[in-house]
C-alpha cells in the first residue's frame, strides 16, 4: 500500500529548533510540519501588521527555518508551517529571500491566504457577546484548501490560521484512498504529531511518578509517521533516538485538546476517535487504526481576540528563611487589609509553593518551608491602579514581614480569545508563489 | 486510594473551555474510574477551583475519561489571576490527587 511519512518538528511558536533538523536530516521523512501558533500567538503579529504591513509573520521564523531549509532541501524533504502567523504572504517572501541567502536558489514557496476573516466579519457568529475592541478575527482553514500546493511541488507551504492537524494531512491527500475514512485517519495522524514532545515523553509521567530522565528531555527526539493509503500509520521515533513513544503517551496525546471524542470537528472532517486503536508494534513504534469520519462541517471555526479595557498586574515577593512560610502568609493578610476595596473578584492573593496554582485542591500545607513567595494579581482599570498595587507589595519590603525581597512583577494586557463560525463558502483561501533566486 | 494511583493525566484548553484527560493502565482500573468518578463527582472535584460545567465522556476502548469544563477559564488564558500564566496545565491534578474507594 502507498504510504508517505510526516513528522512534527515543532509544538509552539517557541519549541526547540534542534529536532526537527534531525528529522529532515533523517532522509525519512517526505513533509516536516512546524506547528507555532497557538490561539493567542497572532496577537503579536497582528499588532505588528498595523505597524508595518510587510510585517506579522512570526518572528522567529529565520531562526527557526535558516538551519533547516538547507537539511530540508538536501534531503527532499517539504516544510509545511503556520509561521505565517498574521501575515503568510509577508512570510512567504520573507522565506524565499532566506533561501536564496542560505544556497536553496531553486526553493519553491507557496503562501496561502484568506484565514483573516475579520473584513468579513457580517457573517460570523460569534458564541458570545464581544465588548471590546475586537483586534482580529481568523478562521481556521482546511488542507483542502492548500493541498494543491503539494501536487505542484511546493519546498515550503507557510500559512496563517490553519488547523493543526491540517499542516500534516495536506502531505497525504495525493495517496489516500477515496474514503473520507482515510482523511479521518490522515486528521488524527496530524492531531497526534502536533504537540511535538507530549506524544514522545514529554508532559508524561507515571503513577509512580517516573517519566524520561533530565538527559533524554533535553534530548527529546520528536514524532513521525509512516501513513497508508487507508488513513492507518505507524507513528514512532527515528531509530534509538531519546524518548518515549507507547500506547499511553498516544493515547494522552489523541484526546489532548479534544472535547467530544465521538465527535472532533476539523475543517476538513468530523473525526469520531472513539474507535481508534493503539497497538505497540516495535520500540517506540505504535500502529494508529479505527479513525472514522463523521462527514464534513458546514462551517469553519473562528477564532476571535478582543481587546478589553484594562490590565493585570502580576506581583510577586520571597521569604526565606526559618519562619519563611509563616512571614509569606502575613504578608498576604497584610495586603489583604491593604487592598480590601479592590473587588474580590477582581484581586487574587496566595502563595506560590502552596496554593498558587491548584488554589482550593492544593495539597496540605506543610508546616515550614525553606522558602516562599506571596503573589497577587489584580485586575486593574489602568496602569495607575497597577503601579498603586505593586507599590503596595513593595511596601511590604519596609512596613511588612522581616526580609521580604526578589520582588517581581509584570502587567498584562486584558485580551480575551472568543470563538465563532464562519459559513465556509465564504472563505476564499488563495495561494502565492515565490522562488528564491 | 488517589485516582493517580492507577491512572494518568493531561490538561488542556481551548479559548474559556478546560479539558481533563483521564487514562487507566488497565481494564479493571478503567472499570473502577469509570464508576467512581462520576460526572457528578469530578464536578464537585474541580469546581473548589474553578467555575463551570462538567461533562463527561468515556472512550472505554482507549480506557480513557474525558472531563470537559466549560467556562472554567472566563476569558481565556491571558484574563487569568493566577502567579503567571498556563496554570490550567496542573489542573489535571485535581482529579489524579482525588481520593476514591479502593479497588
Amino acid at each position: 500500500m502507498d504510504f508517505r511519512v510526516v513528522a512534527g518538528g515543532a509544538g509552539f511558536a517557541g519549541d526547540r529548533c534542534d529536532p526537527a533538523v534531525e528529522l529532515a536530516a533523517s532522509r525519512e521523512v517526505d513533509a516536516l510540519a512546524l506547528e507555532c501558533l497557538a490561539e493567542r500567538t497572532l496577537v503579536p503579529g497582528l499588532r505588528a501588521r498595523a505597524a508595518n504591513p510587510q510585517a506579522g509573520a512570526d518572528p522567529r521564523l529565520e531562526r527557526r527555518l535558516g538551519p533547516l531549509l538547507p537539511v530540508a532541501r538536501a534531503n527532499g524533504c517539504r516544510i509545511v508551517s503556520n509561521l505565517g502567523a498574521a501575515n503568510p504572504a509577508a512570510a512567504g517572501r520573507q522565506i524565499a529571500a532566506l533561501g536564496a541567502r542560505v544556497n536553496c536558489d531553486d526553493l519553491r514557496v507557496a503562501s496561502l491566504t484568506g484565514d483573516d476573516v475579520l473584513g468579513m466579519r457580517e457573517h460570523i457568529k460569534w458564541n458570545q457577546d464581544i465588548s471590546g475592541e475586537l483586534l482580529g478575527a481568523h478562521a481556521y482553514l482546511g488542507a483542502t484548501s492548500f493541498a494543491a500546493a503539494i501536487d505542484e511541488g511546493a519546498h515550503v507551504i507557510v500559512t496563517g490560521r490553519v488547523a493543526d492537524s491540517a499542516l500534516f494531512s495536506a502531505e497525504l491527500f495525493p495517496i489516500l484512498q477515496d474514503h473520507e475514512h482515510a482523511l479521518a485517519g490522515a486528521t488524527a495522524v496530524g492531531h497526534l504529531l502536533e504537540c511535538s514532545g507530549q506524544i514522545t515523553g514529554g508532559n508524561f509521567e507515571m503513577p509512580d511518578g517516573s517519566s524520561l530522565s533530565a538527559w533524554e528531555f533535553a534530548n527529546l527526539s520528536f514524532p513521525m509517521a509512516k501513513v497508508f493509503a487507508d488513513g492507518t500509520a505507524e507513528i514512532h521515533l527515528l531509530d534509538g533516538k531519546p524518548g518515549r513513544l507507547d500506547a499511553l503517551t498516544c493515547t494522552l496525546q489523541l484526546l489532548y485538546e479534544v472535547h467530544d471524542p465521538g465527535c472532533y470537528i476539523t475543517p476538513d472532517v468530523i473525526l469520531d476517535m472513539t474507535q481508534i486503536q493503539f497497538d505497540e508494534i516495535g520500540p517506540n513504534r505504535v500502529r494508529m487504526s479505527g479513525a472514522r469520519s463523521k462527514g464534513q462541517p458546514t462551517h469553519l471555526k473562528v477564532s476571535g481576540f478582543v481587546d478589553e479595557p484594562g490590565l493585570i498586574a502580576d506581583i510577586e515577593i520571597g521569604y526565606a528563611g526559618t519562619y519563611a512560610l509563616k512571614r509569606g502568609q502575613l504578608a498576604a493578610d497584610t495586603l489583604r487589609l491593604r487592598l480590601a476595596d479592590i473587588p474580590q473578584e477582581h484581586l487574587r492573593i496566595d502563595l506560590v509553593g502552596i496554593d498558587s496554582t491548584l488554589g482550593a485542591a492544593s495539597l496540605t500545607s506543610p508546616t515550614s518551608l525553606p522558602e516562599v513567595r506571596m503573589h497577587v494579581s489584580a485586575r486593574c482599570d489602568d496602569a495607575q491602579m497597577a503601579q498603586i498595587i505593586e507599590d503596595e507589595v513593595y511596601s511590604l519590603t519596609l512596613s511588612g514581614p522581616a526580609g521580604g525581597g526578589s520582588v517581581r512583577s509584570e502587567r498584562r494586557a486584558n485580551l480575551a480569545v472568543v470563538d465563532g463560525l464562519i459559513p465556509r463558502e465564504r472563505v476564499e483561501p488563495e495561494l502565492h508563489w515565490e522562488t528564491a533566486s | 486510594m488517589r485516582v493517580g494511583s492507577i491512572a494518568i493525566g493531561r490538561s488542556g484548553d481551548k479559548g474559556d473551555t478546560l479539558d481533563l484527560t483521564l487514562v487507566a493502565l488497565d481494564d479493571n482500573g478503567y472499570a473502577h474510574l469509570e464508576s467512581q468518578l462520576s460526572q457528578a463527582v469530578a464536578q464537585k472535584a474541580v469546581s473548589r477551583v474553578m467555575p463551570g460545567t462538567l461533562t463527561r465522556y468515556t472512550v472505554p476502548g482507549l480506557r480513557a475519561l474525558k472531563f470537559v469544563v466549560d467556562g472554567a477559564l472566563p476569558g481565556g488564558v491571558y484574563a487569568s489571576l493566577h502567579a503567571g500564566l498556563h496554570w490550567q496545565k496542573a489542573a489535571t491534578w485535581v482529579l489524579l490527587d482525588l481520593e476514591i474507594d479502593d479497588v
